[in-house]
């Protein structure tokens, strides 16, 4: 059960950018989705949403920066 | 979703123990999962007789009914064996019930690790409430133990720390089983993204779990050393830091509240299509939404310590983060709603329990979001808008969930229908006492009243007795739901295999109630 597909993973970095920044927002187009399950491995998404997670907090930091 | 399978239940493999041995050794997802809601429903009770007790107290200005160090005692209980004792438990009770069934799997991976897991509970639960007996009494310093009240109380501390690290240990190996389970038992063709929301949730709140609750057990920890062997973690004179406690703290304890909300969401998720007769709406946005919640709910820990202490900058950091989280639980909402519109929709009781959910959980988000403004925290923090904010999101939130999934599921699990009249009575009285006893704390918070005192000035009054009227309404209310349950496991109308004309996933293909083993024989998804 673990291969949901059999292809080699394929998945770009503007595509992993792509579905963290979707993620973050909490809406995803299906058709998106289904590629986004095709071609990304878990591994894939978990570096990708740590480094999103670093990224967010970093931004929101600047901004309080700013404000303050 | 379509799915075909050849069980026989003729064949049905269920030689066991009968007796009270049935209980002690059960390796059974269903017998685990119909203890742990047992037991989660007995520490309702008992968590809701505490709270009653604090309300009688409340009900006028003055002490009448039990003395100031007897509260405090009260109120961290009840708020300990609520969390610990009833939500969380029951919730692992739906993931054991459902998740095998859900997913087309015969029983959870670690069937051994599953009865350990449950037969903690009733021992922390002992230690818990044994305190009580302890000289000095149980923990009084409020739920979230603070140091240096924690550090100087008498050993039913000690009791209550021991019986945090049994439940946490049970929370763990839970997750784990609940995780190993999901990703490796899923039947032929259930890819990830074909799940039941329930599903979904469950797999997200374990990993939240794996996370947090050893931070608990950490800190804890830290408290036991403090008091016990002469370390300074926390205490100022000795060079430790009781702040830094908070931090650790809230580390795990803001994850926590997702912990209890994510299963309810799972919950409603299942409900709302099920009465719409319609597919979730935007099932994908709503695995996204789930996930980013998680991950969202381990920046922003320090919003319960604004008052504490802390630079303007962290207080705007953990501002703006907090308040994100309103995008993407303002997803869900949405979803919810779109997946009713135009919908062919019924109103059986789960789906009042549903609809009730989304209304009032939706006032208590908005309520979090008011906290989470700096200036006006300054202001409400320890207060009943804090109590009122919390209990809509708990009470209504988490527990509406569970009630609104006890009823989804009871004919299948009993294999009878519940008596409907009496599920809509539950419904009614519970919304209706509900928001008589918390609705007007909003209006007691936010004229000053603290939270955590047995005794307040006059110009309260009003509003504690109405809001005591309601708290007993409410509480007496949860007795219809035990006869309800009693009713329908003793017998009633047989339930067909699907219960329910709109329910679509793998536990309705199975009969009610399902055989002792879920699916021998994988069923195969299209």
């Amino acid at each position: 059960m673990k291969d949901d597909n059999k292809q080699p993973p394929k998945g770009t970095w503007l595509q992993i950018a792509k579905a963290v920044f979707w993620a973050f927002f909490g809406v995803r187009k299906q058709s998106d989705l289904d590629s986004d399950a095709s071609s990304l491995t878990p591994a894939q998404v978990i570096i990708g949403g740590l480094i999103g997670a670093a990224l967010f907090v970093m931004s929101l930091i600047i901004v309080v920066k700013i404000v303050t | 979703m379509a799915a075909v399978h050849d069980h026989d239940i003729a064949h049905a493999h269920d030689h066991h123990p009968t007796g009270l041995m049935r209980w002690l050794t059960s390796t059974n997802h269903k017998d685990i999962g119909t203890m742990y809601l047992w037991f989660s429903f007995i520490m309702f009770l008992t968590g809701g007789v505490m709270a009653l007790t604090i309300r009688a107290e409340l009900f006028q200005p003055g002490l009448q009914i039990v003395n100031p160090e007897f509260f405090n005692q009260l109120t961290t209980m009840h708020g300990l064996v609520m969390i610990f004792g009833a939500i969380m438990p029951a919730f692992v009770g739906f993931a054991n019930w459902q998740v095998p069934m859900m997913i087309g799997a015969p029983d959870m991976a670690f069937a051994r690790m599953n009865n350990w897991s449950f037969w903690l509970l009733p021992p922390a639960a002992l230690l818990l409430l044994g305190s009580f007996f302890a000289p000095g009494g149980a923990p009084a310093g409020g739920w979230t133990i603070y140091p240096p009240l924690s550090v100087q109380m008498g050993m039913g501390m000690d009791m209550a720390i021991f019986a945090i690290h049994i439940l946490g240990a049970s929370s763990i190996m839970g997750s784990i089983n609940i995780i190993t389970t999901i990703l490796n038992m899923r039947a032929p063709g259930m890819t990830l993204m074909k799940m039941p929301m329930f599903v979904w949730t469950w797999l997200i709140t374990a990993y939240l779990l794996v996370l947090v609750m050893p931070v608990l057990a950490g800190a804890v920890t830290m408290l036991l050393t403090d008091r016990n062997f002469g370390t300074n973690f926390f205490n100022a004179a000795g060079g430790g830091d009781p702040v830094m406690f908070q931090h650790i703290f809230w580390f795990f304890g803001h994850p926590e509240v997702y912990i209890m909300i994510l299963p309810a969401f799972g919950i409603v998720s299942e409900i709302i299509p099920t009465f719409s007769r319609k597919p979730l709406f935007g099932y994908s946005s709503m695995v996204y939404a789930t996930a980013s919640i998680a991950i969202l709910s381990c920046i922003v820990w320090a919003h319960h310590m604004f008052t504490a202490g802390m630079p303007v900058t962290g207080q705007l950091f953990f501002m703006y983060a907090t308040m994100l989280i309103a995008v993407p639980t303002g997803v869900k909402v949405f979803n919810w709603t779109a997946t009713m519109w135009r919908g062919s929709m019924s109103f059986e009781t789960p789906m009042l329990f549903a609809i009730g959910f989304i209304f009032l959980f939706t006032l208590g988000g908005f309520s979090g979001v008011v906290c989470a403004i700096v200036p006006i925290d300054i202001q409400v923090q320890d207060t009943y808008y804090v109590i009122a904010h919390f209990h809509y999101v708990l009470v209504s939130g988490a527990l509406f969930a569970i009630f609104g999934g006890a009823y989804y599921w009871l004919p299948k699990w009993t294999g009878h229908m519940y008596d409907e009249t009496l599920g809509k009575w539950h419904f009614w009285l519970s919304m209706f006492f509900f928001n008589l006893a918390f609705f007007v704390q909003h209006f007691l918070g936010l004229a000053g009243m603290p939270r955590r005192i047995p005794d307040y000035a006059l110009q309260f009054a009003d509003f504690n007795m109405i809001s005591t009227i309601g708290a007993f309404g409410f509480g007496l209310s949860q007795l219809l739901f035990l006869y309800v349950v009693l009713k329908c496991i003793r017998g009633g109308a047989k339930s067909p295999a699907k219960s329910w004309e709109g329910a679509t996933s793998l536990e309705w293909t199975l009969p009610s109630p399902p055989p002792y083993h879920s699916f021998e024989t994988p069923p195969v998804i299209r």
